[in-house]
C-alpha cells in the first residue's frame, strides 16, 4: 500500500479559510460535503413544495388550483429535483464527509475535481428550474408534460423548456461522473496502510459499487438525451417514427439508466444502515462478506432487468419472461441484506435513538415496497397495475424509506460528529414519528387507488376515488410540513447544544469516531495504521 | 488541501483518467446511438 501522507509545517495549510472563498474555492472534503448537504436540503424543500401543490390539487376531484399542463410540469420537476437535486447530492454529501475519515485518508484523491463536481450542480439546478419557469414567459413555448421519463414523441414536440432540461441532465450527469471517479480513486488508492478492501467500512463499499454503477449508466442517459436533442433540432430521427426512428429505443436507453438509478439511490442508504444498526444494537454487522456479495449481485442483476418498466410496450414473450424472472431474482440478495440487518439486531443490547428508529422503519417499509415490487415484476399483474397510482405508491415506499429515510438516519447519526453537538433527541423522535405517520397516510391509500383503477399523472379523477385522495393529501401536508422540524433540528444543532464526545454513540466503531467532534479542518494528515 | 506524494498523485490521476476513458467509451459506444448514425448515413446516401 503506497498511501503516504506528508506532514509539513507550511502554516497556511492548517488555517481554516474564511468568507466566501472558503466555500467557492474549497478543496476540503468536509466543506464540500457540507455544500452538497445544504444544496440537497434546499432542493428537498423545492421538490417537496411541488409535491404539496400536486397533492393539494388532488385533494378533491375536478381542477382547482393549477391547469393540466402546469400539473404535468410539476410532476416532471418534482421527480427530477428530488432524484438529481436532493437524494443524489445528499448521498454525495455524506460520502464527501465520511469516506476520507472512515478510511484514514487526509482528503479525497482529487480535491480540485471535487470542487468542480459540486459547483457544476448549482448551474445544473438553475437550468432545471428554468425548464420549469421558461414556459411562463412570452415565447417560452409549452410546458414539459412528459414526466421525468421524457418519452418521445412528446419530448420532441415540447417547447424550448425541454432543451433547458436536456442540458440540465447533461450537467448533472457530468457532476455525478466526476464525483464517482473521485470516490473510486479515493477508495482504491487512499486507504490507510493495512486496510484491505474487505476491511473497508460498509458505507465505503456501498459507495464503491454506487460509483461504478453511475459510471456505467449515466453516459447512456447522456447519449439518449443527446439523441433527443438531435431529433429536436438537427433533423435526425432516432426516436421519430415518421422519419423511420423508434420511440421505444429511447425507453430502452432511458431505463438502462433508470433502473440501476434506483440502486444508485438505495445503496448509500444501505451503507448508512450498516453502521447505524450495529451501533445501536451494540453488535458487529452480521455477515459482512455476504453483504458485500449481495450488494455486488444487486448491482449486477440490476443492470440487466431494465425493461420491466416497459412490459406494456409490446415485447416478445421471451423478452418479458426474461425480464420478469431477472427482476424477481433481485429480491434474493436484497432479502439477504434485510435478514443480515435483522440478524445484527438479534439479541443485541438495542436502544432506540432517532437514527435507529429510522433504520427499523426502513426495514419494515422498504420490505413492504419491495413486496409490491415483486407484484409489479409479474407480467400479467403489471398489465393491470401499469401507470396506475399503485406504481406511485410502490416506488415511494421503495425510495422514501430506502433512500431518503436512510439519508435522514445518516444525518442524525453523524450530525454530532459534524457539528460537535448532540441534537435534541426528543425533537428528533417527534420528527421521526410525524414523518413516518405522514408518509404512511400519504402513500398507503394510493395502493388502493391504483388497484381500483386510478391512473397516475392525471390532474382529475372520478369521484369514486375521492375519500382515499382526501386522506392521501391530508397525510402529505403532515409529511411535508414535518420537514420544517428537520430544518429546525439541524440549525439548532449547528448553533449549539450538548457537547458531543469523539465517540458520540456508545456502540459506534470505526476510524471516524477516533477523531474529535467536530473534527479539525484537516484530519488524518498522518495516516493511521490498520492492524 | 493536504499534500500527496508525487507517486500517489500520479497513481490517482492515472486511475481517474482510466475511469473517465471508460465513461466516454460507454457514452460513445451506446450501440443504438451508432445504429442510428449509420441509419441516417445510409438514408442520406440512398436518398
Amino acid at each position: 500500500m503506497s498511501t503516504t501522507t506528508l506532514t509539513h509545517d507550511d502554516a497556511h495549510h492548517h488555517e481554516t479559510p474564511t468568507g466566501w472563498r472558503r466555500w467557492l474555492y474549497s478543496t476540503n472534503h468536509k466543506d464540500i460535503g457540507t455544500l452538497y448537504l445544504l444544496f440537497a436540503l434546499t432542493m428537498l424543500f423545492l421538490g417537496g413544495a411541488s409535491a404539496m401543490v400536486i397533492r393539494a390539487e388532488l385533494f378533491m376531484p375536478g381542477i382547482q388550483l393549477v391547469d393540466p399542463d402546469l400539473y404535468n410540469n410539476l410532476v416532471t420537476n418534482h421527480a427530477l429535483i428530488m432524484i438529481f437535486g436532493a437524494v443524489m447530492p445528499a448521498a454525495a454529501g455524506l460520502a464527501n464527509w465520511m469516506i476520507p475519515m472512515m478510511i484514514g485518508a487526509p482528503d479525497m484523491a482529487l480535491p480540485r475535481m471535487n470542487n468542480l463536481s459540486f459547483w457544476i450542480l448549482p448551474a445544473a439546478a438553475t437550468m432545471l428550474i428554468l425548464s420549469f419557469v421558461v414556459p411562463f414567459f412570452p415565447g417560452g413555448g409549452t410546458q414539459i408534460n412528459t414526466g421525468w421519463t421524457l418519452y418521445p414523441p412528446l419530448s420532441i414536440q415540447v417547447g424550448m423548456s425541454m432543451d433547458f432540461l436536456i442540458f440540465a441532465i447533461h450537467l448533472l450527469g457530468a457532476s455525478s461522473i466526476l464525483a464517482s471517479i473521485n470516490i473510486i480513486v479515493t477508495l482504491l488508492n487512499m486507504r490507510a496502510p493495512g486496510m484491505k478492501l474487505m476491511q473497508m467500512p460498509m458505507f465505503c463499499w456501498t459507495w464503491l459499487v454506487t460509483a461504478f454503477l453511475l459510471i456505467l449508466v449515466v453516459p447512456v442517459l447522456a447519449g439518449g438525451v443527446t439523441m433527443l436533442l438531435f431529433d429536436r433540432h438537427f433533423g435526425t430521427s432516432f426516436f421519430d417514427a415518421a422519419g423511420g426512428g423508434d420511440p421505444v429505443l429511447f425507453q430502452h436507453l432511458f431505463w438502462f439508466f433508470g433502473h440501476p438509478e434506483v440502486y444508485i439511490l438505495l445503496l448509500p442508504s444501505i451503507g448508512v444502515l450498516s453502521h447505524v444498526i450495529p451501533t445501536f444494537s451494540r453488535k458487529p454487522l452480521f455477515g459482512y462478506n455476504s453483504m458485500v456479495g449481495a450488494m455486488l449481485a444487486v448491482a449486477t442483476i440490476g443492470m440487466v432487468v431494465w425493461a420491466h418498466h416497459q412490459y406494456t410496450v409490446g415485447m416478445s414473450l421471451g423478452a418479458v419472461t426474461y425480464f420478469m424472472i431477472g427482476t424477481i431474482i433481485i429480491s434474493i440478495p436484497v432479502g439477504l441484506m434485510i435478514f443480515n440487518f435483522i440478524a445484527t439486531m438479534w439479541r443485541g443490547a438495542m436502544t432506540f435513538e432517532t437514527p435507529m428508529l429510522f433504520a427499523i422503519a426502513i426495514i419494515l417499509m422498504f420490505t413492504f415496497g419491495g413486496l409490491s415490487g415483486v407484484m409489479l415484476a409479474v407480467v400479467p399483474a403489471d398489465m393491470q397495475y401499469h401507470d396506475s397510482m399503485f406504481v406511485v405508491a410502490h416506488f415511494h415506499y421503495v425510495l422514501m424509506p430506502g433512500a431518503v429515510f436512510g439519508l435522514f438516519a445518516g444525518v442524525f447519526y453523524w450530525l454530532p460528529k459534524w457539528t460537535g453537538h448532540m441534537y435534541d433527541e426528543r425533537l428528533g423522535k417527534i420528527f421521526f414519528w410525524t414523518n413516518i405517520v405522514g408518509f404512511n397516510i400519504t402513500f398507503f391509500p394510493q395502493h388502493f387507488l391504483g388497484l381500483a383503477g386510478m391512473p397516475r399523472r392525471i390532474i382529475d379523477y372520478n369521484v369514486m376515488f375521492t375519500e382515499f385522495n382526501v386522506l392521501s393529501s391530508f397525510g402529505a401536508m403532515i409529511f411535508g410540513f414535518s420537514h420544517l422540524l428537520l430544518l429546525y433540528i439541524v440549525i439548532s444543532t449547528i448553533r449549539g447544544g450538548q457537547k458531543a464526545k469523539a465517540r458520540a454513540w456508545e456502540g459506534a466503531d470505526g476510524l471516524e469516531w477516533e477523531l474529535d467532534s467536530p473534527p479539525t479542518f484537516h484530519t488524518w494528515e498522518v495516516a493511521p495504521t490498520i492492524k | 488541501m493536504s499534500e500527496q506524494t508525487s507517486e500517489l498523485r500520479k497513481k490517482n490521476i492515472v486511475v481517474a483518467l482510466l475511469l473517465a476513458a471508460f465513461a466516454l467509451l460507454v457514452f460513445f459506444t451506446s450501440i443504438p446511438f451508432w445504429t442510428g448514425i449509420f441509419r441516417i448515413v445510409g438514408n442520406q446516401a440512398g436518398g
